[in-house]
């Protein structure tokens, strides 16, 4: 008996759906995660300090977007500062710079100082895409000063106002970075 | 007693009036049933009594009806105009609706403009050598423009008409932004279709300059047409020349925005590999329904050349893959990281999936057609170790930073990285892997040429040397600065890649100008065109495929990228699809869009077949004559069915 020959058409569609279904199926194979859009952080006006750490790290790791590209205890070939010891290293890494103020230009003006070795490509954090809320990024800030460092970080400090009581006018500090317009070659600390 | 049913076939068939009579009858019993149900439908919306002919007393129910009406009537009235920010597109929702259009426009928009740039240079190298094989070569990939081109045309204007219905409140800033491009967009897509038409239509009809001339001013409009659209969608991703609150401040600069110029570069470099690939799928699917040995050896030709020119594109597509990305780090690390290290990262091992799947079948193809030579065999040693470098690559292409690990695995490897493989998995071994594939792959296309071929040039061994030379020199290179790559910082790093391309692309040019020379005036054996596997013509048919999946999966990571924001950093998505599904989800519609993208592409074949039939009953076959020689670049030895140029020859 002679078994009629399949049709060149459906040949070649079994094998354009089969090729197409492989695809899909590899598709699924990968790590399956939706990302949301973030969502709003409460921060009330009286919060503790320890407080104020979990919602920094809340706030670094999700809204902020910062594990995107910084590690926390990494070393080798990195392509942004790691973070484990910033708390410390903050106080030290620019001369006449106190830890709290380094921390705010990081945050706010990121490509005033790059750490030597890195690139520069951090976004102010202040704005879009990140767009963190002043509390907020006193909430990051205090998280940051957890690693190995003391949390001096408050929620009623005016971080961009000096007189207020706090920390540091972003211009002010960048003028008193005598390398920050020639480390062009560097990458912000944090984010 | 049985009752004996006549066959269909015996039953006297209706003459042509009563035949006209029963086509009204029919229509009328269907009017007049449709017009009950719109009637019962229309009622059933309050109740009624059953029985119509007595009215109805008014029932409480029906008295508060009436004034929940009036009320909904007046509240119409009074209700101040708003805005529609969204709106919602049935059962898939609004942005799958739009993905999917926008993807089909897209995917024959990119065979629209890439099929015209080949045409034209086959076109023209039948026109320089006098030989009217390539003169119908170049219109038979003309024919499958035209349905193609009312496709595009069509989806366009859906995906418009979708825009303004499902998204108005982005639409219009968009139109806010872009007022000054829409009329030289329209003007040019006006333009393209007379040239497109008149490219078409007159073939045969002008003179052989006018015709190159129309077909080249086809190419001008096209690029400019994909240059404008280009802005548009590069503009949000990457904004530039508004305000950080949206406002315009120049349309130029948002034009000119950070990734419009890699885009438009990658954009046309992968069109030209999609075209190729989809017209070389129309022509296996030509030779696997040919009858005679003439058909199969057009075909053959055919498909070969469409392949020929979709390696030809895809080979350096990667390079303009890493300036659209650097582009895209340039403008934001973020979004950079997003793309390489985030949200997206599997994403790109699908992409090492499809690209594998890529070279090992376009390379299998050059291997099959090396049949079609005599005197092929002594090179049938060096595609076995052809194939383990590109599989060895693959491997290593497709090996992720981080694997999917359960709980002990974890533990097992002291982390997320594999203590051994988790090496391969970065950037450094990733860039070293792709370009040994694309060196791989013009070895082979090395290899193709000479067979059969015996160079004549007194020099013929030097030559050899110094291709050898050049290629190992590159793979050395490439080897090094991949190795290197691990021990310098991120800012050096980053930078390797260049001299990895730039050895890649060197070795490129110099061994192919060398074997140019090289095999001037070289005896050649007969190529026999159609002599070839059934196999080869579906491996042309798994390209198609996976490009046109590679292009929908690219497209998806490329606008995707943006997450939550509809313009990056500037409009924000508040929809209900304001977040970035799962890459299964993607991978999904990815596919439901090439299936249906199949679908169209198979009428297109089909329509494109029909007309196919007329001319090769009016051509005659010509005899296997010797094929051309070469002059520069790579041509093949045409195919010898090839008959007369257009569909009525050309006036040379």
């Amino acid at each position: 008996m002679k078994v009629p020959a399949v049709p060149v058409e459906l040949k070649l569609a079994l094998l354009a759906v089969s090729a197409t279904l492989f695809y899909a199926w590899v598709g699924q194979l990968v790590p399956q995660k939706e990302v949301h859009p973030p969502e709003v952080v409460e921060i009330a006006a009286d919060v503790t300090p320890e407080q104020m750490v979990g919602i920094g790290k809340q706030i670094f790791e999700g809204k902020g977007i910062c594990v995107t590209c910084h590690t926390i205890g990494r070393s080798g070939a990195l392509r942004f500062p790691d973070l484990e010891g910033i708390g410390t290293r903050a106080g030290s890494r620019v001369p006449g710079m106190s830890g709290i103020e380094y921390l705010v230009q990081t945050l706010y003006e990121p490509n005033a100082y790059i750490v030597p070795g890195f690139i520069p490509g951090m976004p102010p954090a202040n704005k879009p895409p990140v767009g963190l809320t002043d509390d907020e990024i006193k909430a990051v800030i205090a998280f940051l000063q957890s690693m190995g460092g003391e949390v001096t970080v408050r929620m009623d400090m005016d971080l961009l106002n000096p007189e207020a009581g706090a920390a540091v006018e972003p211009q002010a500090a960048e003028a008193a970075v005598p390398a920050a317009g020639e480390a062009a070659e560097a990458g912000g600390d944090t984010g | 007693m049985k009752l004996k049913l006549p066959k269909l076939s015996e039953l006297p068939r209706p003459s042509g009036k009563a035949g006209i009579a029963l086509g009204l009858l029919l229509f009328a019993l269907a009017a007049g049933a449709a017009w009950k149900l719109a009637v019962t439908f229309d009622r059933g919306a309050a109740y009624r009594s059953p029985i119509e002919a007595e009215a109805p007393p008014a029932t409480p129910r029906d008295q508060a009806l009436e004034e929940q009406a009036a009320a909904e009537a007046e509240a119409a009235r009074t209700r101040p105009y708003e805005e529609a920010e969204y709106r919602a597109f049935p059962v898939v929702g609004s942005r799958v609706a739009i993905w999917v259009v926008a993807q089909l426009h897209l995917l024959f928009a990119a065979f629209v403009l890439a099929v015209p740039m080949f045409a034209v240079i086959i076109e023209y190298i039948g026109y320089k050598s006098g030989d009217k094989r390539y003169d119908k070569l170049a219109y038979e990939f003309t024919k499958l423009l035209s349905v193609s081109f009312s496709l595009t045309a069509t989806f366009g204007a859906g995906l418009t008409f979708m825009l303004v219905i499902l998204y108005p409140k982005f639409t219009n800033y968009l139109m806010h932004v872009f007022s000054p491009t829409f009329l030289p967009y329209v003007l040019l897509f006006f333009f393209e279709a007379a040239f497109l038409y008149s490219y078409y239509y007159g073939w045969g009809k002008f003179s052989p300059r006018v015709h190159l001339f129309l077909g080249v001013m086809l190419n001008v409009v096209g690029t400019g047409i994909m240059f404008i659209a280009n802005a548009w969608l590069t503009f949000m991703m990457s904004p530039r020349g508004v305000a950080e609150t949206g406002a315009l401040i120049s349309t130029w600069e948002a034009v000119t925005n950070y990734t419009w110029m890699p885009i438009n570069i990658h954009r046309m470099i992968a069109n030209v590999a999609f075209g190729g690939s989809i017209a070389a799928a129309y022509a296996a699917y030509q030779f696997l329904k040919a009858k005679s040995d003439e058909e199969r050896a057009h075909y053959d030709w055919m498909g070969y050349i469409g392949n020929f020119v979709a390696i030809s594109g895809f080979l350096p597509l990667p390079f303009a893959g890493y300036w659209l990305a650097s582009e895209i780090y340039a403008f934001s690390q973020t979004m950079g990281l997003t793309m390489m290290g985030g949200a997206f990262s599997w994403l790109f091992i699908i992409q090492a999936v499809l690209i594998g799947v890529l070279f090992l079948f376009a390379n299998w193809y050059l291997w099959l057609g090396m049949g079609r030579v005599p005197g092929s065999e002594k090179f049938r040693p060096a595609t076995k170790w052809l194939l383990v470098v590109i599989v060895v690559c693959f491997a290593i292409w497709a090996t992720p930073s981080s694997p999917i690990s359960t709980a002990g695995e974890l533990q097992a490897m002291g982390g997320a990285r594999h203590p051994e493989l988790g090496t391969l998995g970065v950037m450094s071994a990733k860039n070293t892997a792709v370009n040994l594939m694309i060196l791989a792959t013009f070895v082979s296309f090395l290899l193709y040429r000479r067979c059969g071929r015996d160079p004549v040039v007194r020099w013929r061994r030097a030559g050899n040397v110094a291709q050898t030379l050049i290629v190992g020199l590159a793979a050395s290179s490439v080897v090094f600065f991949g190795i290197l790559g691990y021990f310098v910082e991120a800012a050096v790093r980053i930078r390797l890649s260049v001299p990895q391309v730039l050895s890649v692309l060197g070795a490129m040019v110099l061994a192919t100008v060398i074997d140019v020379v090289l095999l001037r005036g070289a005896r050649r054996a007969e190529t026999r065109w159609g002599k070839i596997s059934h196999r080869s013509q579906y491996a042309l048919i798994v390209l198609a495929v996976t490009f046109t999946w590679l292009m929908g999966l690219m497209g998806y990571v490329r606008s995707g990228l943006r997450l939550h924001w509809h313009v990056f950093g500037v409009v924000r998505d508040t929809s209900v699809d304001a977040f970035t599904p799962t890459l299964g989800y993607a991978t999904k519609v990815v596919s439901v869009t090439v299936l249906i993208f199949f679908g169209l592409i198979a009428f297109v074949f089909w329509l494109s077949s029909l007309a196919g039939k007329k001319e090769l009953s009016v051509t005659a076959p010509a005899a296997a004559p010797e094929g051309p020689r070469l002059t520069a670049g790579f041509q093949p030895a045409p195919a010898p069915s090839a008959s007369a140029g257009g569909p009525e020859g050309r006036p040379r």
